[in-house]
């Protein structure tokens, strides 16, 4: 007897449980109103308390400083101050966008859905992600703002030196006389002609395409990618070694944990701990910082 | 036996009736007062504001703590931005000339200036945090993932758009503070290997922030981005329902 198949869907939408449901009017359309309601007399009351701040008139001849983009960019002026800028402002973004983008493409397993950490582990997960993220972010701005190399030689007296100045910064791998550069290191040539790329206006220079500076791009480049990627991938690898990465969701988890901690204490620091020459101060001691009453 | 008889309608039934049971009113909303299943199913499905929603939902999914309301307090910033910034509009005008002055105007001498001006920027900066906390939310929630992956990608472009938005307000009270975020704001783009300088000449219509900048800035900023943020957000809502309404566990 001949059997016909018939092509099922793999995942066939559950039954609707009737009696689990509720109406949206009024349910929800309740919940929604209280909240709206709520935003609405809060903002009113911020409104009331505290003036959207005004400084003087434009001026391009009278520089703030510290000069700083709107706060949520603050994270992306901060991490210009640690690395090559097209890394830091353009690159980083981009890339991280992209990786979101890709999140739901890379992950496309269902389970777990609809519910807060539903997988095992993703709670300790992301705890200790967040964690990670945000003070391994502060001891590396510590470091390569000096501050380290300053408190080492205040409180214990403790001075390396030239040969140590990378504890100070680490621009300072730069130097010849920090790392025993080569002459030839800072301009090897990969083209053999000089390739010039859009040539835009006053301070932009030209683009040019034909020697690599080595030790800028290892310093500028090679070593702030080689702690953002190596270190997202040490996390991962690690909390796989102890099993809290079973999934490509717990490897997210631990990327997007990690990331908010980065994100959080980058934007943290670069609107209240950067002051004049973007030095790192006390919040107290910052004078321009929007919001703050009085200012205005 | 006694039975029970029709009592006399009072005042307030006769009031009631009169207001609500007549030819206009009916015209307007079809349904009566949603105080039957009936009704209150049939007011979500034939109202415009309220047919985003399905009529009925998942009991988990009206706990305030599930969603928080993230979402529909982003839109409700949107919305609330618009209703201020439409009244600033009134009496803001994007020259380099004027806008500093205007924006002293709307503190001091207009009816509730200050309040809109408060109201704006405090609405704007919270759209910013509640749609970061709101992917915070989808994300740990699990809510990405199949069948609502396109979702999440237009989620991410409402994320950046967002930003655009606010970026984009920043610079129109023309004041030191705005001048210089955004001389630093546009720097970072311009930082970009090849087409950076061209990215922010674009985007300032110059060399640096000034005349050309601001109404750029202000166009964008009062049409075109919400446009888009507009378009995108109905395509997100929509897209909540084709894909089968809140994430649950399957």
């Amino acid at each position: 007897m001949a059997t016909v198949v018939v092509a099922r869907p793999a995942a066939r939408p559950t039954p609707r449980a009737r009696d689990e449901e509720v109406l949206v009017w009024p349910d929800l359309v309740f919940v929604e109103f209280i909240s709206a309601m709520l935003f609405t007399v809060l903002l009113f009351l911020l409104s009331y308390l505290m003036n959207a701040p005004l400084l003087d008139e434009a001026n391009a001849n009278v520089t703030n400083d510290p000069a700083k983009a709107p706060w949520y960019l603050l994270n992306l002026q901060e991490l210009l101050l640690h690395m090559n800028a097209a890394l830091a402002g353009i690159v980083v973004p981009t890339v991280w966008l992209i990786i979101l983008i890709v999140f739901p493409y890379f992950d496309r397993s269902t389970d777990g859905q609809g519910r807060w950490f539903a997988d095992v582990n993703s709670v300790k997960n992301t705890v200790v992600s967040l964690n990670v993220g945000l003070w391994g972010t502060l001891a590396l701005i510590i470091w390569n703002s000096g501050k380290a190399a300053l408190w080492a030689k205040d409180w214990f007296g403790f001075s390396g030196g030239s040969t140590l100045a990378f504890l100070e910064r680490s621009a300072a791998l730069k130097d010849p006389s920090v790392v025993p550069w080569p002459g030839w290191a800072d301009s090897i040539p990969y083209l053999w002609f000089n390739l010039k790329i859009l040539d835009e206006g006053p301070g932009a220079g030209v683009t040019t395409f034909q020697k690599i500076d080595l030790p800028t791009l290892l310093v500028d480049i090679g070593i702030p990618t080689g702690f953002m990627v190596g270190f997202s991938c040490l996390l991962i690898f690690f909390f796989w070694k102890i099993n809290w990465v079973h999934t490509r969701r717990d490897a997210l988890i631990t990327l997007m944990s990690g990331f908010v901690g980065v994100f959080l204490m980058l934007t943290v620091i670069g609107t209240a701990f950067r002051g004049p020459g973007q030095d790192l101060i006390w919040p107290w001691d910052l004078r321009t910082l929007e919001g703050i009453p009085g200012q205005e | 036996m006694a039975v029970e008889q029709p009592t006399q309608p009072t005042l307030g039934d006769l009031i009631y009736d009169k207001l609500f049971h007549n030819y206009v009113w009916r015209s307007i909303f079809r349904t009566g007062y949603p105080n039957t299943p009936r009704n209150q199913m049939l007011v979500v499905a034939t109202n415009v504001f309220l047919h985003l929603h399905p009529t009925r939902i998942h009991r988990t999914h009206v706990k305030i703590t599930h969603t928080y309301c993230l979402g529909g307090l982003t839109f409700f910033m949107f919305l609330g931005l618009t209703v201020t910034g439409i009244l600033l509009m009134f009496y803001y005008v994007p020259s380099v000339d004027r806008a500093y002055l205007d924006i002293q105007n709307i503190q001091t001498n207009v009816q509730f200036g200050q309040l809109m001006r408060n109201m704006h920027r405090w609405m704007a900066h919270a759209m910013v945090i509640l749609v970061f906390l709101h992917m915070l939310r989808v994300f740990y929630t699990g809510a990405y993932k199949p069948p609502r992956e396109f979702n999440w990608v237009v989620g991410v472009v409402l994320l950046v758009l967002t930003f655009l938005l606010s970026f984009t307000g920043y610079l129109l009270p023309w004041d030191q503070l705005a001048f210089w975020a955004i001389t630093v704001g546009t720097n970072i783009a311009g930082s970009a290997p090849v087409l950076g300088p061209k990215t922010r000449f674009w985007l300032l219509g110059g060399f640096e922030v000034g005349p050309d900048a601001l109404i750029r800035f202000y166009t964008l900023h009062v049409i075109g981005l919400p446009l888009l943020a507009a378009i995108f957000m109905a395509v997100h809502f929509w897209r909540i329902r084709r894909d089968g309404g809140l994430a649950r566990p399957l």
